[in-house]
């Protein structure tokens, strides 16, 4: 318990901590604000490129997965679920689905953000999962709100050229839907800008997670996952890129000063699912007590890349924004198949030094999980490295178990001790 | 191993080649055309009853659908199969071919894999139908490569109108049904066995369902229900909704009617017929496109068929299915439609006694 205190000392806000608290508080502040004063409300699906909506003078954007997420992290998740479940939703559907149905049926009670602003129009897509767009079906049946979905292919293999042509046209329709809705114009070179904002930023983001090839890392997957926050909520606005910046330059600095979060580590993991909101801290403290450390996850590795990539990738040279945004589309793990998760997830491991895998089978998000088992055997195989999958649902406290978790993770820890004695 | 294991030793034997389809909706008209026999494997309980190897390539958090569908492919009797072609049925049929490649490259077995991408947008959205188009060329493509086939205009519309046929046949069968000429079990026994043939065998078994089924009297006065579902009840259950006194008028069923209850207008051109095809079909959860008239649709055949009750058989693990089940429960409500729902796991014992004293419950309910 000594070591688990120590290493929790160790995770004390940073300036990029708390300046990440303040920019979210903002951003929900204005969101409501904006809201309140008359700008078209759109929610979207975590990847429909939010860039769009720069595009419009008053149009706001909200991102229902990341506020259950948030809501997860807070600790109201069980809550939201509890009430989405009362309401005749099956404990099965996704957790994030629960939370934000229970977050919206109850007016935003219980939010950390007081929910979400009521949406004059729903943008799903059906690449990631397409249970976002059955889930914004239910707003569409229960609220009459339009519910626009991006028919988006899964890739087996690399993005084709027809597909992203297809993908293109569809968000030409999304920007004339908006354009009747709410009667404001469309700007493109207000798309452009953002476009780039977010290019800065993602690369700003990825020099930060980069910091996890540094031995010890600079940084824990789980820092990863709590600053992905603006880049899902406030992509394209401007001042994130300086964000990022600040947070790449601090974590870089605080390396130079000697301050790592697990001071002495000895095994570096991969993560391979969504992040455990409700474990942050206490998976963090614990694994940080037997001296390892999540350095890097398949979740956040992949932000800035292309489909069975993590390298960045997303680039931005002034051409048609539309089709730079279409060519991003399939870059989160869900949208691609075995053969691209296996390869990003090889190049990642090996860029980071990874010691062990850790497999979170998640039965909230079957997309992420289901390949899970071939990937893990693929990988544990193709690089050496000893494998775990444990149980853990993503905002949904009740399923997890910590110490069934960590007896699989500790016997991991023992099998990478055995190879390392055996390979002398 | 039922009537599937036989029916791909039947069709080998006859010197033809059976492409296992997944579900829920393939392309079996374009298949067909080429000589080659679409099956299309789901609600194979018998054909693929425990689950070992799937076990090994996919959680227990997926749907029964998709581990009896890898358990079968995987299977020894699996290796029977010529090939296998899929769409975006749904998440996790998706995420499946390569974990099938895989498990069968471990077997040291390798199978032709097609596949095909299904636009879930409305038809009058930018170059919906364009593209839809352009898949199904690829894909008849991809079909005579992958077997040494050549596409045929007038074969193709020859299959599409056999499919047809058996498609009105079913339709009949199921009227049939609704006056208590034959069983639902009868019924689901003859419409399941059409996944794991040839059409020209199953318009023929149905054909002759039908005659028997005119040649018995109706049966009135039952308590008349719509099941709605991806998979009919198991045959266990069938007997209990049968031997609480209630009659299945119709059913919403996604391997039933759902499959059979559109009729396609004849063409030679597949990419026309499939734009016309996808867009004709009844509702389904899984066709997101046709959310906004799923329930309605549902409604409406329990009206139509004069049904007092709608049994919601769930697929534990879903989704699709179950984030509509609380809006289907509003508007069966506000329309005065009594409902059940009961959920059918891969390790569910057929019939458990549980599920039978609930089913009697609800069929006393349907007399208040």
């Amino acid at each position: 318990m000594a070591e688990v205190k120590q290493a929790e000392q160790k995770f004390r806000k940073t300036e990029s901590g708390k300046r990440l608290t303040q920019l979210m508080t903002e951003e929900y502040t204005a969101l409501h604000r904006r809201a309140g004063e008359g700008a078209f409300v759109v929610w979207i699906a975590i990847i429909v490129p939010a860039e769009i909506f720069s595009g419009f003078k008053n149009v706001v954007f909200a991102v229902p997965e990341s506020h259950a997420a948030l809501s997860a992290a807070k600790g109201v998740g069980m809550l939201q679920c509890e009430k989405a479940e009362a309401a005749g939703y099956s404990m099965d559907i996704c957790s994030y689905a629960r939370i934000d149905l229970g977050t919206a049926l109850s007016g935003g009670k219980d939010s950390p953000t007081f929910g979400l602003p009521r949406p004059h129009l729903l943008v799903s897509n059906n690449n990631n999962c397409s249970l976002l767009a059955k889930w914004f079906d239910v707003y569409h049946r229960e609220w009459g709100v339009p519910h626009f979905l991006i028919d988006v292919p899964f890739c087996y293999e690399g993005q084709k050229d027809r597909d992203r042509a297809y993908i293109t046209a569809q968000y030409r329709d999304l920007i004339k839907t908006v354009e009747q809705l709410s009667g404001q114009t469309f700007d493109l070179d207000r798309v452009r800008e953002a476009l780039r904002t977010t290019r800065e930023a993602t690369r700003h983001y990825k020099r930060f997670i980069d910091c996890a090839a540094a031995r010890p890392s600079g940084i824990t997957a789980f820092d990863s996952f709590v600053q992905m926050a603006p880049l899902l909520t406030s992509r394209g606005r401007p001042g994130i890129d300086r964000h990022f910046a600040m947070l790449a330059d601090e974590t870089e600095e605080r390396m130079r000063s000697g301050l790592f979060p697990v001071p002495g580590e000895r095994y570096r993991l991969f993560w391979d699912s969504i992040a455990p909101w409700h474990q942050l801290r206490k998976m963090s403290a614990r694994l940080a007590g037997l001296d390892a450390n999540i350095v890097a996850a398949s979740y956040t590795s992949c932000v800035g890349s292309h489909e069975g990539s993590y390298e960045l990738l997303q680039s931005y040279d002034g051409g048609d924004p539309l089709e730079a945004l279409a060519r991003a589309q399939n870059f989160s793990v869900c949208p691609y198949g075995l053969n691209l998760r296996v390869n990003a997830m090889t190049r990642a491991a090996r860029h980071y030094g990874i010691d062990g895998f850790v497999f979170a089978s998640n039965r909230s998000c079957k997309v992420y999980s289901i390949m899970q088992m071939d990937c893990l055997r693929t990988v544990s195989r193709d690089l050496g490295i000893p494998v775990v999958m444990i149980d853990v649902d993503h905002a949904d406290v009740r399923t997890y178990s910590e110490e069934g978790a960590f007896t699989r993770i500790e016997a991991l820890l023992e099998r990478i001790d055995a190879a390392r004695q055996r390979a002398g | 191993m039922g009537e599937l294991f036989e029916n791909i030793r039947r069709i080998k034997k006859s010197g033809s080649r059976a492409v296992g389809c997944f579900p829920l909706y393939p392309p079996v008209e374009l298949v067909h055309s080429l000589g080659l026999v679409p099956l299309v494997l789901w609600d194979i309980k018998e054909a693929a009853p425990s689950l070992g190897e799937s076990d090994r390539h996919l959680q227990a958090f997926a749907c029964s659908v998709a581990r009896r569908l890898a358990e079968f492919i995987l299977s020894e009797d699996g290796a029977r199969l010529d090939g296998i072609l899929m769409y975006n049925a749904c998440d996790t049929l998706r995420n499946m071919p390569e974990i099938l490649q895989s498990g069968l490259s471990e077997k040291g077995r390798s199978l032709p894999l097609l596949r095909m991408h299904l636009p879930m947008v409305p038809a009058d959205r930018a170059d919906a139908n364009d593209y839809l188009a352009a898949r199904v060329n690829d894909l008849v493509r991809g079909l005579e490569e992958a077997f040494g086939v050549e596409f045929s205009p007038e074969r193709f519309r020859e299959s599409a109108r056999l499919y047809n046929e058996a498609r009105a046949l079913a339709r009949r069968l199921e009227l049939l049904t609704a006056e208590g000429r034959v069983s639902y079990r009868e019924f689901s026994r003859v419409i399941r066995n059409g996944h794991f043939c040839a059409v020209e065998d199953h318009a023929r078994e149905l054909s002759s369902a039908v005659e028997r089924a005119e040649a018995s009297p109706a049966v009135p006065n039952a308590r008349r229900i719509i099941v709605t579902g991806i998979l009919p009840p198991p045959d266990g259950l069938i007997d209990a909704i049968e031997g609480a006194g209630m009659r299945v008028a119709g059913n919403d069923v996604a391997s039933q009617s759902r499959s059979y209850g559109h009729e396609a207008a004849l063409t030679g051109d597949p990419a026309a017929f499939y734009c016309g095809a996808y867009r004709a079909r009844r509702a389904c959860t899984t066709l997101l496109y046709t959310a906004d008239r799923r329930i309605d649709e549902l409604c409406a055949r329990a009206a139509e068929r004069d049904a007092r009750g709608v049994l919601f058989v769930g697929e534990k693990f879903c989704e699709y299915e179950y984030l509509e089940l609380p809006y289907m429960r509003k508007i069966l409500d506000e329309k005065k439609i009594a409902h059940m729902e009961i959920e059918i796991a891969a390790g569910d014992r057929d019939g458990a006694a549980s599920l039978r004293t609930r089913v009697e419950a609800f069929a006393e309910l349907l007399d208040h």
